[in-house]
C-alpha cells in the first residue's frame, strides 16, 4: 500500500503512539487488601507487617529471593498456610472488604473463590475430563450438560481445547508438562473463582510451554484477578501490570511493573533486578 | 556530582560486558574529539595534512559505532538488563550514534577547510574562534558527563547550546553582508558559513549525548520539555 493511502487510514486506539503515562498505579482500586499482616511459623516471624492493595482483574507479580516471604503471603490469600502446624498470624487480609479470617467465612467456600496453580503440575490420576469437572462434582454438580459445557469452556480458556478435545477420556498423566500445567489452570478456573494464585507456574516448563502459559495469563486477567509468584523477572515484566518486591519478609517496593523494571525507587529493588544482590 | 559506579553483578561476565561497552564509547569519543581537533587545526593553520588525517581516521570511528551496537545487543540478548543497566545500554548505543555524527561533522569541516586552503586567507576566519571553542567544550563536557555519570553537567549543556546557536546565526548574518562587498571570495565565505553550521550541529549532538546521560543516570527524559 502506498504511504499516502496508509497515512490516510485513521489509527485504531491500539495502534496510536504509546502514551508515556503509567498504565496503572497501586491504590487506584483495591480488591485484595493486606493490612499490617504478620505471619509466624512457630516463633519465627516470616512476614513483617505487610501492607498491600491488589487491584481487581490485573496481574500482580511477587518477586524476591528465595525465603523472602512471597509464597508465604500468596498461600495466605486462600488460607492454605493453616494446614501447617504451629502457624499463626497478626493483621488482616480482606477480599472485597470482607476479612478472610472472619468467623463467618468457610475455608472451603473461600478456596472455591480463589483458585491456585502450583510450581509442579499436579493433575489427578484420572481422565482429562474428570480432572476438570472434579471441583464441580465435589460441589454436588453432576448434570452431564453442565459438566460438558464446563469442560469445553475451561479447556478453551486454558488454550488446551484443540489439543485435548479428542482425548478427553484419556489419562491426564499422558499429557506433556506444559499441557498438564494448562490442565491444572483449566481445573483451577472450573469453579469460576474470582482470584487465581500462581506459584511459579512456569518454572518446570520449556520456553514454548512457558510462552503458552504466559499468553494464557494475559487472556485470563479479563476475568480473574491474578497474583503470580515468579523468579523469572522477564516473565514478571512481560505478564504483570504491578510488581511487588519482597526481601527478608518485608515488602520493599510495590509499584507499576514498568517503573519497577526501568527505574525502581528503592536501592534494594534495583540491586535485585539488576543482579547485584548478595 | 560524581556518582560511584554500581557494585559488580553477581554474574561477573555481565559486569565485564557492560564495562567493555562503556570503554568502547569512551574510546570512540576520544577518537572523535581528536579528529575534530585535527580538522580545526587544518582549518586554522591552513594545513591540508591535518584535514587528511581527520578524513582518513573517520573510518575507525564508523567501525567503533558498529562495534558499540554489537556489544549493546550482546548485553541485551545475553543478560537481559533491567533498570539502570538497561538505561546504560540503550544510552550507550544512542551516544555511539551521536559521536559518529560529530565525527562526520569533523570530516565536513576538514573538507571545507581544504577548499578554503586553496584560496587566499580570509581575515574573517577568526570569527569562528568562539563557535569552535564552545562546540569543542560542549562535546568534551558531554563525554565527561557520560564518563562521570554526571547528570548535572549534562543538564547545564542545554543552555550553552542556545549560545552556540546564537553565535552561528550572528556569524552567518555577518558573512552574508561581507559577501555583498567582496563577491570574488564568495565561495570561501560560503565555506565558512557551512563550517559554522557544522559547529552548531556538533553542539546539537553534544546536547543529545547529554540528554542520554540524564536518562541513563536519573531515568529522566529531558528531550522535549512540556510535551510529555
Amino acid at each position: 500500500m502506498p504511504y499516502e493511502e496508509h497515512a490516510a487510514i485513521p489509527l485504531e486506539a491500539s495502534e496510536r503512539p504509546l502514551e508515556l503515562t503509567d498504565d496503572f498505579t497501586p491504590g487506584e482500586s483495591n480488591f485484595i487488601k493486606v493490612d499490617n499482616f504478620k505471619f509466624f511459623y512457630g516463633k519465627k516471624e516470616a512476614l513483617h507487617g505487610i501492607n498491600l492493595e491488589i487491584p481487581s482483574r490485573k496481574v500482580t507479580a511477587f518477586i524476591g529471593p528465595s525465603g523472602c516471604g512471597k509464597s508465604t503471603l500468596l498461600r495466605n490469600f486462600n488460607r492454605m498456610n493453616e494446614l501447617i502446624p504451629g502457624v499463626h498470624h497478626e493483621g488482616d487480609i480482606t477480599i472485597h472488604g470482607t476479612s478472610i479470617y472472619d468467623p463467618s467465612v468457610e475455608i472451603i467456600a473461600l478456596r472455591r473463590r480463589i483458585g491456585m496453580v502450583f510450581q509442579k503440575s499436579n493433575p489427578f490420576p484420572m481422565s482429562i475430563y474428570e480432572n476438570i469437572v472434579y471441583p464441580l462434582r465435589i460441589a454436588g454438580q453432576n448434570t452431564r450438560s453442565v459438566l460438558d459445557e464446563t469442560v469445553e469452556r475451561c479447556l478453551r480458556s486454558a488454550a488446551l481445547w484443540e489439543e485435548a478435545k479428542d482425548r478427553l477420556n484419556d489419562s491426564a498423566l499422558g499429557l506433556s508438562g506444559g499441557q498438564m500445567q494448562r490442565l491444572c489452570i483449566a481445573r483451577a478456573v472450573a469453579s469460576r473463582p474470582e482470584i487465581l494464585l500462581m506459584d511459579e507456574p512456569c518454572s518446570a516448563l520449556d520456553p514454548i510451554a512457558t510462552a503458552k502459559v504466559e499468553e494464557l495469563i494475559i487472556e485470563l486477567k479479563k476475568d480473574f484477578t491474578i497474583v503470580i509468584v515468579t523468579h523469572n523477572m522477564q516473565q514478571a515484566s512481560r505478564v504483570s501490570e504491578l510488581t511487588a518486591f519482597f526481601y527478608l519478609g518485608n515488602l520493599i517496593e510495590f509499584d507499576n511493573t514498568r517503573k519497577i523494571f526501568t527505574n525502581p525507587s528503592m536501592k534494594q529493588t534495583e540491586e535485585y533486578i539488576t543482579g547485584r544482590f548478595g | 556530582m560524581y556518582k560511584e559506579p554500581a557494585k559488580p553483578h553477581t554474574l561477573s561476565n555481565f559486569t565485564t560486558s557492560l564495562d567493555k561497552l562503556r570503554s568502547s564509547v569512551l574510546r570512540m569519543s576520544s577518537l572523535a574529539h581528536l579528529n575534530l581537533k585535527n580538522s580545526i587545526k587544518g582549518l586554522m593553520e591552513r594545513d591540508d595534512d591535518w584535514c587528511n588525517n581527520c578524513i582518513a581516521d573517520d573510518e575507525e570511528i564508523d567501525l567503533l559505532e558498529m562495534q558499540i551496537d554489537h556489544e549493546g545487543i550482546e548485553v541485551m540478548s545475553r543478560f537481559h538488563p533491567f533498570a539502570s543497566d538497561l538505561r546504560e545500554v540503550i544510552s550507550s548505543i544512542k551516544i555511539g550514534a551521536n559521536i559518529e555524527r560529530v565525527a562526520d561533522q569533523a570530516v565536513n569541516i576538514a573538507r571545507r577547510a581544504r577548499k578554503l586552503n586553496e584560496q587566499p586567507k580570509l581575515t574573517e576566519l577568526h570569527l569562528l574562534d568562539n563557535p569552535i571553542r564552545l562546540s569543542l567544550e560542549m562535546f568534551a563536557d558531554a563525554v565527561r558527563a557520560f564518563a562521570e555519570r554526571n547528570a548535572e553537567l549534562a543538564v547545564e549543556l542545554k543552555s550553552r547550546d542556545k549560545e552556540l546557536d546564537l553565535l552561528n546565526k550572528e556569524l552567518t548574518d555577518t558573512l552574508i553582508n561581507r559577501m555583498q562587498d567582496d563577491s570574488p571570495n564568495l565561495p570561501s565565505y560560503l565555506n565558512l558559513i557551512f563550517i559554522s553550521r557544522c559547529l552548531e550541529r556538533i553542539g546539537d549532538h553534544a546536547c543529545n549525548i547529554a540528554e542520554d546521560v540524564v536518562f541513563a543516570v536519573n531515568a529522566e527524559d529531558i528531550r522535549h520539555p512540556g510535551k510529555v
